[in-house]
Order: C-alpha cells, then structure tokens, then sequence
C-alpha cells in the first residue's frame, strides 16, 4: 500500500510516494537520501533519529511518515545556512563533542530545540533535556561544554 | 530492530469516524502519538491490519475545567499538561508526573490518553490517576460511559476498555489548594526509565494531623494500586514518625509485588517501604 506525500523538508518542497507503513527515518533516509538522521534503537529510546516537526522535537523511528504529509520538517541537514554551521554545529565541532558521531545528529537537533526554549539553560536543565540521547561512547561532559557554549554563542555574550 | 509490516492507515476526522473505521477492520488499533504501538508492532507483539489515527480528531484534544474537575482530551501530550497552567495549579501532581514521564521528546509525542489505554502499571501518570479519583471517559459504538480510575486498570498491561472502544477524556477532580502532595518516581536504572516505584501522595492537612490520605502506586503491581491500608493508617492523626510507620507497615504488608528482569518482588516491597516513609517524612515537615 503506497500513497503520495507533499511535505516540506529542511525548506525544500518534496512530494514523493511511499509505503503507508514507512517511518519518517526511511522517508528521510531511503526516500530523500538524507543520510544525517540515523536509526538507532528503532524504538525511541536512544535518540539519535531525533528530527523536528513544525518546529517540535519528534523520533522519526516512532513517526509514521503519512502523518508528515503537509508538515515541516527540519532535520541536522537544515540547520546549517549558506554553507555556515548554526552555533550549535560550530560548538559541537570547536569543543570536540564528537566521538564516534551516531548519536550527533540527534543532539544536535534536540539542542537546537532546547536554545530555542531556553536560551540560558542550567547544567541540570541541559542534563534532563538530553536525557533521551544517548551517547554510547559516553562524551557527555564535552557535550555539556559544547551546549552551553552555543547558548553563550547564541545570546551574544560569548568572546 | 525490525522495521513496520504493511498495514492499512486511516486518518479519522471525529470519534464517530473513528469508531466505523475500528468496526471496519479485523484487528484495528488506535494511534495517538505512536510512541507505544510503533515500537510494539516492530517487536511483533501486535500485527493491526489497521492503523486509525486520531491526531486529526479536534475534540480529542482540550485541557478544559469541568466544575470541580479537569477535562482533559485523549490526545494531549504528557508534554502539554505537564507546562499547562490550568493543570499545574489545579492539579500539580499530575503535571509533576507527566513531567517525568520517559524524555522530553517522547513527552511531546505521547498522549495521556495512549498511556492509559496501554495499560501498564510502570506508568507515571497512572498512580496519580489513581489517588486523585479520575474518571475515564469511554466511546463506543453503543454509546458512551465512564469507568473510574480504579475500575479501569484490570490487569496486566489490561484495561476496562472492550474492543471498538475508544478513550475520549479523563476529569481529574482539582486537588485542594492547601494539600502537601507528591509524585515520587524511583527508576534505579536511568532518569528517563519507567517507574520501578512511581509513588503519588495526597494528603489534606489541618492544624498539623491528616484530614485525608490518597496514596498510590505504579511499577509494583501488575497494574497500579491505590495504597487504601497505609491512607487509613494516616487518616485523623498528627503525621509522627509512629504512625508514618504504621502507614509504611500498612503498605508494605497490603501490595503484592510482581517479580520480573528488573527486580524480585521482595525488592519492590523493600522500596515501597522506603519511598512511602521518606515521602511522607518531607511532607510531614513541609506541614509542620
């Protein structure tokens, strides 16, 4: 069973068809070869498929693609602009908050949405944010370093 | 983890639309948020030939005051009633519960309503559910009808809910503005697990001693328990650490843990103690 799907995805329209019983993690990878949100666990738990949705934090493991027919989303493709890194990307990168890089994707997204919220956010606010991304290689205090590095960044107080 | 197999999708505009698609179909399931049938259907554990999905279902989605009660619409994220206003100052507990409910992504996604129906004891909201006295809110395709919380929860992972039935709503009677309340969750193993111990506490206070105790708890039995031994162990006394033993003996010797991967009954037991005396201590304290 196919149907057709219109959607918006990091500000590109894409209308394709794919299988009613697709998540959104194989529309992104194997519908729009978009490679940068990867499957993890496949049930929610790790989040690394951590995409957005008109803007809300969202598993694209659990998100049956039909349902984004019509909506925006923004994956870790789209947060750069111009070829430039958001300040989150560049404190992933300046910090070396980058292990093995799988769960990367997800954080990185999953911060952005977090700024966006909270633009001074607290070490344990940041903790219990990310408290479903799951870095195995266990990087998390660069992680840490690098989130609230891209909050000073992105209120304009950093050097 | 393996992915979906083939199933039909319908997106339903109304409950009624809902409810013929669910008649509709052999083994037809509902889908709220999806953070709990997806990953059962990738583990093979359910097989629907049908999806139906109420996220086009508008009515299925108000936070509203119903007299003395909250009305709160089947598909509402934990997410949502955990920052609503109307929720955290009529019924802060359950905000607090929904607000530890596994991470925050999954807390945008997932609806009260998909964690009722799931109907599993290790939930955050359920406890409080519970002790609060909700009343669930049920469609069929004869009509409607409510089930208390305590009549809903059957067993385990098994609710009241007969098939072809939908969840509408849950009313959460307001809790008083002076009562000392508190959702305990002890997850042993991460902070964004299920409840091994999902504790919720309501006491009324007045000059010091108990007016009424509302205790229950998730994660311990197969389904969540009011905790109605240790209540009556509190009722009309001053809160003395004697009769916080007492309530902590009363619930102890009342539940009946289950035993499964994550720990022995005897364990739950030990922890139910220890969570209900240390709960009741700080409120205790708080209404000194």
């Amino acid at each position: 069973m196919n149907r057709s799907v219109s959607l918006i995805v990091n500000g590109r329209l894409e209308e394709l068809e794919i299988p009613t019983h697709w998540t959104l993690v194989q529309l992104l990878r194997e519908g729009l070869h978009l490679r940068g949100t990867e499957e993890g666990c496949g049930e929610g738990s790790c989040g690394s498929c951590t995409v957005l949705v008109d803007g809300e934090l969202t598993r694209a493991c659990l998100f049956l693609a039909v349902r984004a027919d019509g909506h925006e989303v923004t994956t870790v493709e789209g947060l750069a602009h111009d070829g430039e890194l958001s300040p989150v990307q560049r404190a992933f990168v300046e910090r070396g908050a980058v292990q093995c890089g799988f769960c990367t994707p997800g954080m990185v997204v999953t911060v952005t949405a977090l700024l966006h919220e909270t633009d001074d956010p607290t070490d344990e606010e940041i903790r219990e944010f990310l408290s479903g991304n799951f870095c195995r290689c266990g990087g998390y205090p660069l992680i840490l370093a690098a989130v609230k590095q891209a909050a000073r960044v992105r209120r304009g107080t950093a050097r | 983890m393996s992915h979906l197999r083939q199933f039909e999708y319908v997106e339903a505009r109304s409950v009624d639309e809902a409810l013929c698609a669910l008649a509709s179909f052999e083994d037809a399931r509902l889908v709220g948020g999806g953070t709990v049938v997806v990953p059962t259907m990738k583990l093979r554990l359910i097989q629907p030939d049908a999806l139906v999905s109420l996220r086009g279902v508008e009515d299925l989605s108000a936070v509203e005051p119903d007299g003395e009660r909250i009305r709160i619409g089947a598909m509402v994220t934990h997410h949502r009633l955990a920052r609503s206003d109307l929720v955290r100052s009529r019924v802060p507990m359950l905000a607090a519960a929904c607000g530890r409910v596994a991470s925050p992504t999954i807390r945008r996604m997932g609806t009260l309503g998909g964690n009722v129906c799931y109907g599993e004891s290790a939930s955050d909201p359920a406890p409080v559910l519970l002790a609060l006295g909700a009343e669930m809110t049920v469609r069929g395709p004869t009509g409607e009808r409510t089930i208390s919380a305590h009549d809903f929860y059957v067993g385990y992972y098994e609710t009241a809910l007969e098939r072809g039935e939908i969840l509408t709503s849950v009313a959460v009677p307001s809790m008083s503005a002076n009562a000392k309340w508190r959702y305990w969750k002890w997850s042993p193993r991460a902070h964004e697990d299920k409840p091994l111990v999902g504790l919720a506490v309501c006491l009324e206070m007045q000059e010091g001693s108990c007016r009424t105790a509302r205790l229950a708890v998730g994660g311990v039995e197969q389904t969540p328990v009011l905790l109605e031994a240790a209540a009556s162990a509190l009722e009309g006394k001053d809160l003395t650490p004697e009769v916080v033993r007492e309530a902590v003996d009363a619930a102890m010797s009342a539940i009946d843990p289950m035993e499964d991967f994550q720990a022995s009954a005897a364990y739950r037991r030990e922890m139910v103690g220890v969570w209900v005396r240390r709960v009741l201590t700080g409120l205790a304290w708080e209404a000194a």
